[in-house]
């Protein structure tokens, strides 16, 4: 074989001079090419001869040579330099994540010598659990909107208490939501963008929680009280340092009480609109929970050790909780008023038991999640009892 | 005991000399060389400071690095160059429309030239058209003495005689192949109104020297950490493209010959 017909890709470059237009048909093929990859390119522009070698020794390509066509055009021959060769990335997300590929998506083709980014969160068994892509689907098509979807205009003025106790209960749960937007947006930017499935769902979530800071603080006609308990409790989520444990204490603990809470609200909801918007939340915040509860489950099935540390961030973050007292108590009272619909005693001892089942119920459920994630029946009560009186 | 440190001189022909410079002493550290740089502003002191032993190795243009030998009686030490550096060429570019199209319709026409101790924007691509049967007393220069002292290192020159081009101000100009090249890459040249008629042979650039009698270990310990950087490491890498090298290469003298020749016939006039 002679080296002219080695020349396995050829283009016409027609009468473009380099800086002309050649270029752009010149660098994409050499791209396709492997290192010593030969491309042949046909012109009639008499000047490539000298700025294409030029051009090569710049890009460290070699330029071979030329020869003379009939018709007076050159065919000029260039191999394809070692250097700067792309990586392909494959297709799937890889085992653990490399760095330096920055924000190139999967599949495409990376050049050597990127910068590393300050990615920290790059083992898919930690981030991503096989289930995210059908939640993120999930959350995509159930997506609301909150000016149009709850029949704001139903809403009637309540008795001036129970009026109170809905806006304290109102004001309570814009409060966790934005503490819920706040936590996993503190994770999104570390997540290796190979993972990027799971920094898609976490984005859905975060427009969940906008819209439920946004019907809730709708609905709270009455403002109510933002409690110190809340404060320190929701402080302690947002500092979390670990993906993990901010899914396991944000979502699979805290959401995971919030869907019993939720549930409550909408059953001695004063009125349709609220019962709906309640009721929609809940939706989203299953899904929420859904999510943590893979990630975690998925990440203690690779990594026994992490029991042992989920349970320690629990009884950290119990230690900074200064105060024994229970729910706070704007909260209880105004959980209890709502069942009871009113004032009346004899409603509100109905209200008071009401609110008991609540914590029992809460409690039971945690359990049965904490059980379900992998704990022992022991571990899951001791951590349930060690969760936050502040539900989130 | 003398100090084992080498000192380097360079030309800082922009704020990045700095960044280069700073990357290139890092790498140097992690070699387990000890390297410090000084950095001055114009070549002409650079090579004095060389030359009284000041410092122990100059980073000198093609121009800079035959003063040198012609000052040494060829007795200073070349030590190693960027790849970039071989086999330089001149390119003399027309404007279209200008009538010239071969070297003999120059006469009479407006040479864009650059800065008068640019190598590769003015003194070279002259001395080969005189070389070529040129008349260049027959010309009209327009000449951009743009930083003087850096040597054309900045560039600036060059891209003023592009644009004299471009304009019309010039019917022909002078600038390095690299430039010319670097600038069509980026769609910065109009294709339609420039085009390049003539290239010099070729000639070499930039080298690092010592003066004669410089210590051994440190021209050693220098070339060997030098020659240990590497396109593929991406700290190495950041330098590399700033000095627009992608590899360090040993030093050869064959490519110095010409501007040598030019440089007799400047001392001869």
């Amino acid at each position: 074989m002679t080296q002219d017909m080695m020349a396995a890709v050829a283009i016409d470059g027609g009468d473009l001079p380099l800086g002309g237009g050649l270029l752009a048909l010149v660098r994409p093929a050499l791209s396709l090419l492997q290192p010593g990859g030969q491309l042949a390119i046909l012109s009639s522009d008499p000047a490539v001869r000298e700025d294409l070698s030029t051009w090569c020794k710049v890009e460290r390509h070699a330029y071979l040579g030329s020869e003379l066509l009939e018709g007076g055009r050159l065919r000029h021959r260039v191999a394809r330099g070692p250097l700067g060769v792309p990586e392909s990335l494959g297709p799937g997300a890889p085992d653990r994540a490399d760095p330096s590929t920055g924000f190139a998506p999967l599949g495409a083709r990376v050049e050597p010598g990127g910068p590393a980014y300050p990615f920290t969160l790059l083992e898919r068994d930690r981030v991503m659990p096989p289930e995210v892509k059908e939640l993120y689907e999930q959350a995509v098509s159930s997506q609301w909107n909150a000016a149009r979807d709850i029949p704001w205009a139903a809403i009637r003025p309540l008795p001036e208490a129970l009026e109170r106790a809905l806006g304290q209960i109102m004001t309570f749960l814009a409060e966790n939501e934005l503490s819920a937007l706040y936590v996993p947006s503190n994770f999104l930017p570390k997540i290796h963008p190979a993972f990027a499935a799971t920094a898609m769902f976490l984005a859905t979530q975060l427009n969940d929680e906008a819209r439920h800071i946004e019907v809730f603080l709708r609905r709270a006609r009455a403002p109510g009280v933002s409690s110190v308990t809340t404060s320190q409790s929701l402080l302690s989520l947002l500092l979390l340092g670990d993906f993990t444990e901010a899914a396991f204490l944000l979502s699979v603990l805290g959401e995971g009480t919030f869907l019993d809470l939720l549930k409550y609200i909408e059953r001695f909801a004063p009125d349709e609109p609220t019962a709906l918007l309640v009721q929609k939340a809940r939706a989203d915040e299953t899904r929420h929970v859904h999510f943590g509860m893979s990630h975690v489950r998925h990440a203690l099935s690779h990594d026994a050790t992490l029991f042992g540390r989920l349970e320690a961030a629990v009884r950290r973050r119990a230690a900074t909780m200064s105060s024994a007292a229970g729910v706070p108590a704007p909260i209880a009272d105004a959980l209890t008023i709502l069942a009871a619909g009113g004032t009346d005693p004899r409603g509100v001892r109905r209200g008071h038991e009401a609110f008991r089942e609540l914590l029992e119920m809460m409690h039971v459920n945690r359990v049965k999640r904490l059980e379900t994630a992998g704990f022992t029946p022991d571990q899951a009560k001791t951590l349930s009892d060690l969760h936050t009186p502040n539900f989130m | 005991m003398p100090d084992a440190t080498i000192l380097v001189g360079a030309v800082a022909y922009d704020p990045k000399a700095v960044t280069i410079w700073e990357g290139i002493r890092e790498h140097f550290r992690d070699q387990g060389v000890g390297m410090d740089f000084v950095l001055f502003s114009n070549y002409e002191r650079q090579v004095e400071s060389l030359l009284e032993g000041k410092i122990d190795i100059a980073w000198n243009t093609p121009l800079a690095h035959v003063r040198v030998r012609r000052r040494t009686g060829g007795k200073s030490v070349s030590l190693g160059m960027r790849d970039s550096d071989r086999d330089f060429r001149a390119r003399l570019l027309v404007r279209k429309g200008s009538g010239i199209r071969s070297l003999k319709d120059l006469p009479g026409k407006t040479l864009a030239v650059g800065s008068r101790d640019s190598t590769q924007a003015r003194i070279l691509p002259l001395h080969f058209l005189r070389k070529e049967g040129v008349e260049l007393d027959r010309l009209k220069l327009l000449a951009f003495d743009t930083d003087v002292g850096k040597h054309g290192d900045t560039g600036t020159s060059e891209l003023e005689v592009l644009k004299a081009l471009h304009d019309g101000r010039a019917d022909a100009g002078t600038v390095g192949d690299l430039i010319w090249v670097i600038e069509q890459a980026a769609g910065h040249v109009d294709a339609a109104r420039i085009e390049a008629l003539w290239t010099t042979p070729g000639f070499d650039h930039c080298m690092f020297d010592a003066p004669p009698g410089a210590d051994p270990g440190k021209c050693e310990r220098f070339t060997r950490a030098l020659m240990s950087m590497s396109w593929e490491n991406p700290k190495h890498r950041r330098v590399l493209e700033l000095e627009g090298l992608k590899q360090w290469m040993p030093p050869r003298e064959e490519g110095y010959a010409s501007l040598d020749e030019a440089l007799d016939r400047e001392e001869k006039r």
